[in-house]
Order: C-alpha cells, then structure tokens, then sequence
C-alpha cells in the first residue's frame, strides 16, 4: 500500500522534501527488515539504477524551491525525486489564493493530473493521496486547493489527507487570513482529514526544547517531519495481528474523522531535544504517557513540563481540552510494557462516543528517528478551535471594510464566495465549540 | 429515441448477441440465439415461442421468483409456470388472465405471442432480474467473496432523535464509509493479484507445472476465466444496453400499433372477455391498475409531508404491508421509481385499446388524473421549496448587512 504526496508551494515542497528524508534515515537505520520494507513501500519506488525515488509531485508556480528540494534530495545520496514529477512555471501567485484557485491550478490542470496519474500507476495498491502545502501563500493554498479538488475528482474512492502550515499569528502575508479562511472552507468539503502544524507552536519548539538560536524555516519543517513521520511510519494497529498496517491513511481517518463536521487534526510528540542531548537521555513510558495526557487536556502542544496539577484543573472547567477522538502513537523500546488507560478516561472525551470509538492505539517496537522512545498523539479535539477563530475573526474584520477584496474579485472569487466560506467555517466553529 | 431508426437497426443484432452471451454466461440453460430474439418481434412461430418460453421459465426459476416447490406443482407446465411468475413480478398482462378462463372452457391452443413473451422479458430485465442473476452467478463463482449478513434494518419506534445521537449516527455511518473504502482497495488489489497469477499462468505453458498444479488450482481457474467472462459479457452489455431499450421501445410501438383484429388471431376467444361485466377477474385486475398509482402517490405522499422521517418511514414508506394492494407481489424487485412509473402508467391504456368505451374512458380519465394532480403536486413542492429558499437567503442577507453596518463604523489598520 502506498501513499502518493503532492507537493504544493514553496512550504510544501520544503517540509515534503523533510518528511522524505526523516522517513527514508529512519527506515534505513530500522532493524527490523519487515519495518523497512513497509516504509519504502509506502513512500518509494525503485527506478532502474536501483534508487529509491519518492512516490511525490512536486508543484510550485516558481522553479526556485523544486530545484533546491531536488538537488537536496539528490544530494543525500539515500533517495531522490523522479526526474520528470514536477512542475512549476516561471510566474508565482503572488499570495492571492484567488490567482491560485481561478487562474493557475485550471492552467496546469492537466499537467498536474497527468503527474499524479503516473505516480500513482507506480503504485500495486494506493492507500491514499497526502497533499501538503500551507494556508498563507497564494500557490500552496489556491492551487493546493484547486488541485486537491481534481484529486477529488479522480480518486472519489481514495482517502485524501491534506496536511496544512498555519502562519505565524503575527503574518507573514497582509492577506494570509483571507486565503486561509478560503483554503480550509473549501478543504473542508474535499479532504478526508485535515492535519494541521502551527508555525508558532513547531517555532517554540525549536526554540526553548530545541535550544535553535537562529530559527529557519528549515529548522521548523525538520520538526514538523518528524512529528509526521512519527504518524505516518508503518506500526501495528490493534486488528493488524502483529503485521504492519498497510493502510495508513485509511486507518487514520477511520480512527479519528468519521464525522463530517469534524476534520481537523492537530499532532503532537514527545520527547523532542537537540540530537546531542538524546544520547544522555532515558525516558520511562508511565513518564512520556503523563506527560502527555497532561499536554492533551491543557491544550499545550509542546512539553514545558509545568502543568498544573490535575486536582486544581477540573476536568470540566474553563480551558480543558475536549477530545472527539484520539489516535496515540507509541513507537520504541518496550513499548508493549506501556499502559495507555489514562487515555481511555471516558471524561476526555465528548459523551456521545464511547471511549473505544474514540481512542485508538497504535505501537511499533521500532525506534523513531534515533529516539529510544517517542509518544506521537494525533487528536481530533479543540485544541484548533482558538486559532482557527482568530484567524477567522481578523479575516472577517478586514472583509467588514472590504480591504483587499477587489484583489480577489478580480479573478472571479466573488464576495458571496467570501461569505460562503465565512459561513462554513463559522459551522466547524461552532460543532467544535458544542463539542461536550 | 434520438436516435435513428435505420442506425439501431444495424446494431440491434449485435446488441442482443451481447444480451445473450450475458444470460448464457449467467449460467442460463437453452438461451435463444440473437436471431430468434429479433424474430420474435415480428411474431415468430410456434418454436420460437416455445423457446421464449423456456428461457423465462428458466429465468423464474433461477431467480427464485417460482419456488421449487411451485415448480413441481406445475408439472411442467411451463405456460402456467412464466404466467404465473410474471404475475409474482408485478407483470399483469392480460394473456396471463386469458388462460385461467380458457382452461376453464376446455379450450387448448396458442394463448399468447412470442411478441408478448419479449415484452415479458423486456420487463424482467428493467425490473434488474439481470443484475439478480449476475449477482447469484458471481456469488457461485467467486469463493473468497464476502457473503452479506442479514442485518435486522428494522428501526425500533424508540429511537431517540437527539442530537447527540444524530452525531454519533453520523459517525458511524462515517466510519462504515471509510471500512467500505478500505475494503474496496483490498478488493481492487486482490483482483490485481489474480490477474497477475492467471496471466503467469497462461503465459507458462511448461508441462511440468501444469502437472504439478493440483485440481483444485485447475478448478479455481476455471471458475476465475467463467468469472471474467461473465465480468466482460457484463459490461459488454452495459454499453450497448441503450441501443437495446430503444430496440424494446420499437417493439412496444409495434406492439401497441398492431390492429386488434390481428391481435386477437395470437390470443383467441377475446371477445367474451371485453365486456367487463361478464369477467370479473378481468375487472378486478383493471380497478388493480387504476388504484396502484394513487396507493404509489399517497406513500409518497405521506414520506414528504412528515417532519418525523425517522419514524415515518417505518410504518409508511418501506413497509409492503401498508400497500394492501402490493401485498400479492411479494418480493418486487427494488427499481427506480420512475421506470416503474412509465410502464405502470402505460398498462391502462394498452388494455383500454381493446374494451369497450366505458371502461376505455374511464381508463384514461383515471390515468391523465393521476399525471395531472402529480404535476401539480410536484409544481407546488417545487414551488413551495423556491419561496423558502429565497426567504432563508433575504433573511441571511439582512442578518449580514446588519453586521457589517455595525461594522463598518471601525476604523482597521492593517498589521
């Protein structure tokens, strides 16, 4: 079972190129050969020479990022592109997800098609469709979106998991409101489940667990490829029978968005440190589990290791965090001595599921990415719900005196359709607010 | 009907050919060739008659339409057998009628058409008699397929619709959708995987694995081959199945055009049975027909109207037993509404053709009633529905131009 990545935009294409590498160094160091082989054949395929070539498009409006991610590959010397999937012209969207969505993703339609056709022909058996892109920009967001739709189109049978960049709260684009909100409202219908990574939180861990002084953009997408590796390797699930589990994105969304109002997944894992310190570190099970619980009902999406004390927190006071579902991740040394009741206390959860709809566990004795163990949590609960209202709410301010709006309406994104996608996101809001 | 006459023509044998290798690749005995089927629109003869005959009986049969122990009580008589099998269908023909009261005379002879028997034929195949009978086949075939469990789909009367039950319906219902999705690609590779075992297989010819290879292999191969045969006779059929409906629709045309002098030569002794009065069974049928389209609208009827359609459906909408005039034909097969519709409507005026004026009247009085008053209805429902959709979108309108008057008096200073 494979899984066929898009590539979309500069971000997409720099934490793509990230993931690969994180998943190709970890599958490679794997002892175990079962566990090795699954990897490759979910994310590689061999060429002629032998190479291993990731099961990926690469698509940018500017040749800039894909020739840097390519060479990047190329250079590692474990894995590379194929020569012919990608795409990019010489004009970028210049932020606009209008100019994105109406313009450039119906151009290159069939280019872009014809490139994941041929990709997932490479495939025996396709488990799904990954496109990664951000939500700030003009070509991650508005063709991503346009093309996750024809990918829709295509394959209305596959699972399709987008995984999304958040902007920085404080902006990197004047209107990176205005296309997240038309991002995510139009995903929202198309995408199975939408995986999402703030920039703000991967930047604080970078910074205070990673000790980065000098923060890149690098450096934030080699977190968030570890976290994504960490869901995405292959690991048992609790009907696979000591096999790996093939289908990773159909188990995924099976386990966490079966509900059509309730597709965002936020992902979190621990430990994360700097390489140099994973050597002098020993971690328990019954630690990392606590301490995860404890991020989980906080809302804290990296360890800081105050917490307060769950006897002052009452489980149904201001700021918990409710969960729809659950998908834990345990992968390392021992891991079947490690007790995950916490994580069933049916009070996490919202009382319309059972506890065992909600929780799902999945383990792999396989060490991740040099860490002697790692708890990776996946979570459909309200921890999206502040900044997606923030992020609706400064949009919608500035659609009240119509800033920037003529940008948009000159390439046919009408403010009906504005109003629309206001409108469903208010929806996900709100089901995500009542969630009790 | 687009298309022209002389083009379906020229396709139509080819497009039977593939309607026949798809029934003989059900596993369908003594199948007619494309020819006999082509004929029997012009009448035919006795053989081919009998052929037709044969064919249904060997459809009903195998469906289950006519149960085993059914077949034994007609001995063999195939004539009774089809009459009363169409019967069981939903097919009310008045040939099926004929015989009961000829018998009753003493009278032997031709009692119905080869014509009649391919209308016959034409209604089983759009009642999905094909499709039942592929899926039997392909149930027969294919060992490693799943075999559904019978779920109770009954909805218990204490179904509580709050909407923390809603929710959780909808995620289950999610979470079968995604199953069905995994399960799918399961299958699709399995077929990948078959197709590449029965290719190598093909391909080596050497004696020393074919003799090796145990029967069992040889036996699933076959089975797998047969499988795909029928697979393709399928979809063969799929794509010309148009041309072929246009084809039926000739013969109902013809059917329906023939004078009644030269009907009456295929089905004797008709005139007897005109006079309503003198047939009761002939009338009652009749009052059937009439009845069953208003029976259809008042279901229908009720399932819109509810607000409770949870709880609606259980005791009007599905349940047979509420129709007390469908209660006779007890496992029609599910079609869609419409064609069932169009060729229920059209039976009151095939049989008005050859009665006498009163009933003639009557017929198409009630039938043009009935098309009106659901025009009608449908006009006010769509109409109904439009003034609820515009009210909806004014009030979102002025809802959101309150908010942004009440904002636009706020000042906003980019970032």
């Amino acid at each position: 079972m494979s899984v066929v990545t898009v590539q979309l935009g500069q971000c997409g294409n720099q934490v793509g190129q990230e993931l690969f590498d994180v998943i190709c160094s970890d599958a490679e160091e794997g002892q175990k050969k079962t566990y090795s082989a699954g990897s490759f054949e979910r994310f590689f395929h061999q060429n002629a020479h032998g190479d291993l070539v990731a099961r990926a498009v690469l698509i940018d409006m500017e040749p800039k990022v894909i020739n840097q991610s390519m060479t990047k590959a190329a250079k590692s010397g474990k894995w590379r592109y194929g020569e012919a999937s990608h795409f990019s012209q010489s004009q970028g969207s210049g932020n606009n997800w209008a100019n994105g969505y109406c313009v450039h993703g119906p151009r290159n339609r069939d280019v872009v098609e014809e490139l994941v056709r041929r990709e997932v022909e490479c495939c025996d058996r396709l488990a799904g469709l990954m496109a990664m892109m951000s939500v700030a920009g003009g070509t991650g967001s508005g063709v991503g979106t346009y093309i996750t739709q024809c990918l829709r189109d295509l394959h209305p049978k596959s699972f399709i998991l987008n995984h999304l960049t958040w902007p920085y709260r404080t902006g990197e684009v004047i209107v990176q409101n205005y296309n997240s909100v038309l991002t995510l409202a139009h995903l929202y219908q198309l995408s199975d489940a939408i995986l999402v990574h703030e920039n703000d939180t991967v930047h604080k861990i970078c910074s205070q667990l990673l000790n980065i002084k000098q923060i890149s953009f690098s450096d934030v997408n080699k977190v968030i490829a570890h976290q994504l590796g960490s869901v995405l390797q292959p690991a048992f699930t609790a009907d696979s029978h000591g096999v790996y589990s093939r289908n990773p994105l159909g188990e995924l969304v099976s386990a966490l968005a079966c509900h059509p109002e309730y597709k965002l997944l936020s992902v979190c894992t621990i430990p994360q440190m700097p390489s140099s310190s994973i050597a002098y570190s020993t971690f328990s099970w019954p630690g990392l589990l606590k301490h995860m619980r404890q991020m989980l009902i906080s809302n804290s999406k990296m360890e800081e290791g105050k917490f307060c004390s769950e006897r002052t927190r009452s489980l149904t006071g201001f700021g918990f965090n409710r969960s729809l579902a659950n998908l834990l991740i345990l992968r390392g040394k021992d891991v079947y001595c490690a007790e995950t009741g916490g994580f069933e206390d049916p009070d996490l959860y919202t009382s319309w599921l059972s506890s065992e709809e909600s929780f799902t566990l999945w383990k792999s004795p396989v060490l991740f990415n040099k860490y002697e163990k790692s708890v990776t949590l996946v979570s459909n609960s309200q921890a999206l719900l502040r900044p997606l209202d923030n992020m609706v709410r400064s949009a919608w301010n500035m659609f009240a005196s119509r800033a920037y709006v003529h940008q948009y309406t000159k390439f046919g994104i009408s403010e009906e359709d504005f109003l629309d996608s206001f409108t469903s996101l208010e929806q996900v809001i709100s089901s995500y607010n009542q969630l009790c | 009907m687009q298309r022209s006459k002389s083009a379906v023509s020229v396709e139509v044998k080819q497009v039977i050919g593939s309607l026949c290798k798809l029934l003989a690749a059900t596993g369908l005995e003594a199948v007619p060739t494309p020819e006999t089927i082509r004929r029997a629109k012009f009448g035919g003869g006795v053989e081919v008659e009998s052929l037709f005959r044969q064919l249904l009986a060997n459809i009903l049969k195998k469906t289950g339409i006519v149960s085993s122990e059914a077949c034994v009580q007609f001995k063999g008589d195939d004539r009774k057998l089809v009459a009363a099998g169409l019967w069981q269908t939903g097919y009310h023909a008045h040939w099926i009628y004929a015989r009961e009261e000829r018998e009753g005379e003493g009278m032997e002879g031709r009692s119905f058409s080869s014509k009649d028997l391919l209308l016959a034929l034409g209604w089983l195949l759009a009642t999905g008699t094909l499709e039942n009978l592929l899926t039997q086949r392909v149930q027969q075939l294919d060992k490693t397929l799943l075999t559904s469990i019978p779920a109770n789909t009954e909805v218990s009367d204490e179904l509580q619709l709050d909407s923390a039950s809603l929710r959780k319906l909808q995620w289950l219902i999610g979470n079968l959708r995604h199953q069905g999705r995994i399960l799918l690609s399961m299958l699709e590779e399995r077929t990948q995987l078959i197709h590449a075992v029965c290719s190598a297989s093909v391909s080596s010819t050497t004696p020393s694995f074919s003799d090796q290879s145990s029967t069992v292999l040889k036996d699933d191969c076959i089975r797998m081959r047969q499988l795909c045969d029928l697979l393709e006779a399928y979809v063969n059929w799929k794509k010309v199945e148009k041309s072929f409906w246009t084809w039926m629709d000739s013969v109902v045309e013809c059917h329906l055009s023939e004078p009644v002098g030269k009907r009456s030569t295929h089905v004797p002794n008709v005139s007897p049975r005109v006079c309503p009065n003198g047939n009761p069974e002939l009338q009652k049928l009749e009052d059937m027909l009439l009845k069953l389209p208003t029976a259809q609208k008042g279901q229908r009827g009720c399932v819109w109207d509810t607000k409770d359609i949870g709880k609606e459906r259980t005791h009007s909408g599905l349940d047979p037993s509420s129709l007390p005039l469908l209660f006779s034909v007890p496992s029609l097969p599910s079609l869609s509404q419409t064609y069932r519709a169009r060729l229920q409507a059209e039976m009151p005026v095939r049989h008005s053709s050859y009665h006498i004026e009163g009933l003639d009247e009557r017929a198409k009085a009630a039938d043009e009633l009935q098309a009106s008053q659901a025009a009608q209805m449908l006009l006010q429902t769509e109409a109904q529905l439009l003034e609820r959709r515009d009210r909806q979108r004014m009030a979102n309108k002025v809802l959101l131009q309150e908010m942004i008057g009440r904002l636009d008096e706020l000042v906003l200073i980019p970032p």
